[in-house]
């Protein structure tokens, strides 16, 4: 008979015992990986959350008037404009998925008027509505709000000439709704769409083609920026450098980083909770399986005063009981993945956890088998000291 | 027999909590290699705790204790002492009840990591000698009394030891099945040429040895 079909053959002696030894094992197993699997998917969910359909980062004008471009009285201050020749080329450029240019610009509907840099006033009254004070007007190409993170919650994208689509606290400010005109600066507008964009100062905004807005305001051939969107598997921090190396006088590259940054802290924070639970879920584990342990080494003394008796090391004695708490975790390792991955596939499957997307990984899979192996091996080491300091003859005593 | 010594104790001593419960009170004993000798006495008279002290089960407080050439007054761990010198027949026979009838026999050999196919060899080899070859695959609690008395006298002797040592053997058995045992360790005193020391407090199973020593009190009154 092998050592290691008797310790085998021991974990089956009680079978109750041994079950919840390893159900105390694998709820330590389950935790990290049911939590882990969640908490690792979570910096790929929030990103994908961040940047379904975005724009990577923006190409702006580096200094001023590098179109030669008059300055006028901008609501929320003069901003640079430049070529909209810019979009082709930088669209050209190796790792580019697309670029989409846009114009934005401030206008106060109380007055009808759009402004920006190179945009001389013209006042007329809003036929109806309050707009109150400054309101964001953005040219895009109808086919790119994606990439504005525009979403439009009701009605279609704006498709004639002298339709837009307005932001959803615009509409709720102005009372306005599809089907109402709007007049910008002494042009009727009529709006098809309601969008929604999470930014608080666009959704107060009003949306319309780029061509149209540029002629509005006056600026043919002139953008804000340029929306950037990497092709995938590409280095974006790379990709902005390429751009403003080409044009180190002309064009600089602005990304969301802060929003990234607000994104991280508040995923360390997760992450530090998950473990907290994982560690609470470990210990208690752990307690489960020392406290098994204990009890089946205890109902086991006589027995080990015997093979003690028979001439077995205190060393042999220890190791078939830290063996039996290993195999016992191997056991535990499956189960507790088995249920780590069920309650997570349960929760995704009935949409419990929106957004969310699980995220397996070898590393994932490598702490739990840890965790078990070093939930075993404690649990089994008190209990096979104490057995292996039993004297035989106080053990033979033992009833 | 011949007339080396294999036990030699020189005014042995031990007690029992805090000295309030003398076990053995100044033993002097000498056992000759080969000799069949019976403890007797009442319960409580020491017996088995000198049986304990001899197989290094436990440790005596004063005196001198030699068995095989081995000092048994030395503070270490005995286990190989027992692995190879002794072999131990109990009174309940204390075989692992999850184990069947040869892989019981088996346990010693293990931590003499002894090939398995030799290991099983000798296990059926002995259960055989013991007329137990047609219950190898049996549990203990599927045997009878003598039945498992015959698994731990088998047990007792796979490591060819010197000396085996056997606290009551028949102690739970009926007198027909007491026979049997004690008709089977005299054969394998006779045969293996083993040192057989056997605890009982029953007279005419302590008539059977060759010298029997009476004890009283924790001393050897003989």
């Amino acid at each position: 008979m092998k050592f290691r079909s008797l310790i085998f053959k021991n974990i089956f002696r009680n079978k109750s015992r041994s079950a919840l030894t390893v159900f105390g094992i694998a709820i330590g197993v389950a935790a990290v990986i049911g939590l882990g699997l969640l908490t690792e998917g979570l910096p790929s969910s929030a990103q994908n959350a961040l940047t379904a359909g975005a724009a990577d980062f923006s190409v702006i004008a580096k200094t001023t008037n590098i179109e030669g471009a008059p300055s006028g009285p901008g609501g929320m201050g003069e901003q640079q404009l430049i070529s909209q020749d810019y979009v082709k080329e930088i669209q050209k450029i190796s790792g580019v998925n697309s670029a989409v240019g846009v114009l934005r610009t401030m206008t106060n509907l109380d007055n009808s008027s759009a402004s920006n840099s190179s945009t001389t006033n013209s006042s007329s009254q809003s036929p109806t509505g309050d707009f109150r004070s400054m309101t964001s007007l953005i040219g895009i190409d109808k086919n790119s709000l994606s990439m504005d993170d525009i979403v439009i919650t009701n009605g279609t994208v704006f498709s004639g000439e002298n339709e837009v689509i307005i932001g959803k606290r615009a509409a709720e400010r102005s009372g306005k709704t599809i089907g109402n005109n709007i007049t910008i600066s002494n042009q009727t507008f009529q709006i098809v769409g309601i969008f929604e964009t999470g930014n608080f100062q666009d959704d107060s905004g009003i949306v319309m083609s780029l061509d149209k807005l540029q002629n509005l305001t006056g600026d043919s051939g002139k953008i804000s920026l340029i929306l950037v969107k990497a092709e995938n598997g590409t280095d974006t921090s790379k990709l902005a450098n390429t751009i403003q190396n080409k044009y180190p006088n002309e064009l600089t590259t602005s990304t969301s980083l802060s929003g990234m940054e607000r994104m991280n802290e508040g995923l360390n924070v997760i992450n530090t909770a998950v473990w907290g639970i994982s560690l609470l879920a470990i210990l208690i584990g752990g307690i489960i399986a020392v406290i098994t342990m204990m009890k089946a080494v205890s109902e086991r003394t006589r027995e080990i005063g015997v093979l003690r008796a028979i001439g077995w090391s205190k060393k042999r004695i220890i190791k078939m009981i830290i063996g039996e708490s290993i195999l016992l975790s191997l056991i535990a390792i499956v189960i507790g993945i088995i249920i780590g991955i069920s309650v997570v596939e349960i929760l995704s499957s009935t949409h419990m956890l929106p957004g969310l997307q699980p995220s397996f990984s070898v590393l994932l899979f490598l702490k739990g088998i840890v965790v078990a192996l070093l939930l075993g091996i404690i649990g089994g080491i008190y209990p096979a000291y104490r057995a292996s300091k039993l004297e035989p003859t106080e053990a033979l005593r033992y009833e | 027999m011949n007339d080396l010594n294999i036990i030699e104790i020189k005014n042995l001593v031990k007690s029992y909590d805090n000295d309030k419960i003398i076990a053995l009170n100044g033993i002097n004993l000498e056992i000759k290699e080969g000799d069949f000798v019976s403890i007797n006495g009442p319960s409580g008279s020491g017996k088995s705790t000198l049986l304990n002290m001899i197989g290094a089960l436990d440790r005596a407080d004063e005196g001198q204790i030699t068995v095989a050439g081995v000092n048994l007054m030395k503070n270490q761990d005995f286990s190989e002492f027992r692995l190879n010198k002794i072999g131990f027949v109990f009174q309940l026979h204390n075989l692992i009840p999850n184990l069947t009838v040869h892989e019981n026999v088996q346990t010693p050999m293990i931590e003499l990591g002894i090939p398995d196919d030799e290991m099983e060899k000798r296990a059926i080899d002995l259960l055989r000698s013991v007329n137990l070859d047609n219950r190898l695959e049996q549990l203990p609690t599927k045997l009878s009394g003598g039945e498992r008395q015959r698994v731990a006298i088998a047990r007792a002797l796979v490591n060819h030891p010197r000396i085996i040592l056997s606290d009551e053997p028949t102690g739970a058995l009926d007198s027909r099945m007491g026979d049997i045992i004690l008709n089977l360790l005299r054969e394998i005193h006779r045969k293996e040429n083993v040192t057989l020391i056997l605890v009982t407090h029953e007279e005419y199973v302590a008539q059977s040895a060759d010298r029997i020593i009476n004890m009283m009190d924790g001393k050897i009154i003989n």
